[in-house]
């Protein structure tokens, strides 16, 4: 062969392009496989939409109705969410931090612990927000604690997986030098760890504070307090008027929440 | 900070990684208080392995490592009781090549991490030092003429500022001992220059025991009393730094000397 750039030498030989048609074939043929078991099973009918359309047309133009004079008997379940939010972040964050150093594996050298803390925040985390509310309430009654105690639980779930992937995602130098110095793997970490992963903790909690804004609406409908409990009983007796207005309340304040937390995370990272 | 140094006698010391790399074999040395001592070898010989050795960072597999009233032994059944490795860690200062400071925190609190050792858990978690303790950081964060900076984020100083903290660092312990991992690996050579006379000024001023990884051969002949040449994780070189041929820097890196063996380039050797 003719070396091509002169440097008497041989150019290596380029690769054959890999061959994957026939698997990439087989996932699409599965995923719609699935897809199409999935819509058999549940009976998906596309003409129920038409044949409930005149009904909807009626209840749509209330939706767009909101009535803003029902503002006033609104006011005490919206500061209700706003405070079971509040609570349920300051809440689980505080349980979170410690338990997130006990998940990371750069932070808590005992691997039994590690393994144990892991296997519990998988449970939390696998069980719905909606779902903990449902069980809260059959435990403690019809109320915001119930509420509050659901969000905790979900905050825990989110926080604890975040912030222990950020501890470890640290430079372990520092870490390293404390170790060195005499302290305790406590000392070490709370010397170092924790001031590397204080912004992204904060940050965390803020997108936790969002979340809960959303999911106390949501947990309200099983009883949990707040604006969902509201929610609950205009639905019940068909008030779309009312409805529509705790609609566009939730939309402002989550909006509202949104723009400023995410505005305070970027100062902090 | 006036406190003498420890004796260090280490006693056929092999190390075995758990990978199967022989870092070490069968290195003895017999290191008096208040010498400086460097440690010259290419990047692999085991320099770096055998400082760690001494504060049992990287447990040994056979023989025994000697420092002051501790003894440190082969991890067959627990090298030392994590108590007793904790005090003599805090009498053993440790800097690295890349500082390892917390660079998110102030310099104060980095310096701080030297009294791990010497504070309950409670101060740790609320960082409540006492007076005396921060006033032993203050002293050496003067004794690296550094203290201007004591509350500024350690991120703001440049490389060399920032080693001169991880020096003040170790010097808040108390310590006996000094290991210096490639100090200066990562410093321009005016500021090298400056690091190395901080560590020797160390040494005969308060008698701390100096141990330093080079890699350069000029600084080790300016800086320190005694070289040990590593080769392939033996010694193969230890004495006054005068006997220190170029004949035996040759066998030491296993090749004749160039430019890159030294950080002043027109310095002979």
């Amino acid at each position: 062969m003719i070396p091509v750039d002169g440097s008497g030498q041989r150019p290596t030989a380029r690769p054959s392009r890999p061959d994957h048609r026939l698997r990439t074939g087989i996932v699409i043929v599965l995923v719609m496989a699935i897809t199409v078991w999935s819509a058999r099973g549940i009976d998906v009918d596309p003409a129920a939409i038409l044949a409930n359309w005149p009904n909807a047309v009626g209840n749509l133009v209330q939706l767009f109705q909101p009535d803003y004079s029902f503002f006033p008997q609104t006011l005490p379940a919206l500061v209700e969410t706003l405070q079971m939010a509040v609570i349920a972040t300051a809440v689980g964050s505080a349980l979170s931090l410690p338990l997130a150093f006990g998940a990371s594996r750069a932070a808590n050298p005992n691997l039994t612990v590690l393994r144990v803390v892991r296997f519990v925040m998988n449970l939390v985390r696998s069980v719905p927000d909606i779902l903990y509310a449902a069980i809260l309430v059959a435990i403690v009654g019809v109320g915001a604690l119930a509420g509050i105690l659901a969000l905790v639980l979900f905050n825990i779930g989110i926080i604890v997986k975040l912030v222990s992937e950020a501890l470890d995602g640290q430079d372990l130098g520092a870490q390293e030098a404390a170790l060195a110095a005499g302290g305790s793997w406590f000392g070490a970490n709370r010397m170092s760890l924790l001031p590397q992963i204080l912004p992204s903790f904060a940050s965390q909690v803020l997108y936790t504070f969002e979340l809960n804004i959303r999911a106390s609406t949501v947990i309200g409908l099983v009883g949990a307090g707040g604006l969902g409990l509201l929610i609950d009983n205009v639905r019940n007796y068909f008030l779309y008027h009312y409805l529509s207005l705790i609609i566009v309340e939730i939309l402002v304040l989550v909006v509202l929440l949104e723009g400023f937390s995410s505005w305070l995370r970027k100062k902090l990272l | 900070m006036t406190r003498t140094g420890a004796d260090i006698r280490i006693r056929h010391v092999g190390v075995t990684y758990p990978n199967g790399f022989t870092a070490l074999r069968d290195v003895s040395l017999d290191i008096p208080a208040g010498q400086m001592v460097g440690i010259v070898g290419l990047s692999g010989a085991g320099k770096s392995t055998l400082v760690r050795t001494i504060n049992g960072l990287v447990p040994i597999t056979s023989g025994t490592i000697t420092l002051g009233d501790h003894e440190l032994r082969p991890a067959g059944q627990r090298q030392m009781a994590s108590r007793e490795l904790r005090q003599l860690r805090s009498s053993v200062g440790m800097v690295f090549q890349s500082f390892n400071l917390v660079k998110r925190t102030s310099v104060l609190n980095n310096v701080m991490m030297g009294r791990l050792y010497h504070n309950p858990a409670w101060r740790v978690l609320l960082a409540a030092w006492s007076k005396d303790d921060v006033e032993l950081a203050m002293q050496a964060l003067e004794r690296v003429e550094i203290v201007s900076k004591a509350y500024e984020k350690a991120a703001s100083l440049s490389g060399g500022q920032q080693q001169r903290v991880a020096i003040a660092r170790t010097l808040t312990q108390q310590p006996r001992v000094i290991l210096a991992d490639e100090p200066v690996a990562s410093l321009d050579p005016p500021t090298s220059h400056v690091v190395m006379r901080d560590l020797q000024r160390i040494c005969s001023d308060l008698g701390i025991t100096v141990l330093v990884n080079l890699h350069f051969l000029d600084l080790a002949r300016r800086y320190c009393e005694r070289l040990v040449g590593l080769r392939a994780g033996e010694v193969i070189f230890d004495g006054p730094v005068a006997d220190a041929s170029e004949s035996v820097f040759e066998e030491i890196y296993g090749r004749s000397l160039s430019a890159e063996d030294v950080l002043d380039s027109g310095v002979r050797l």
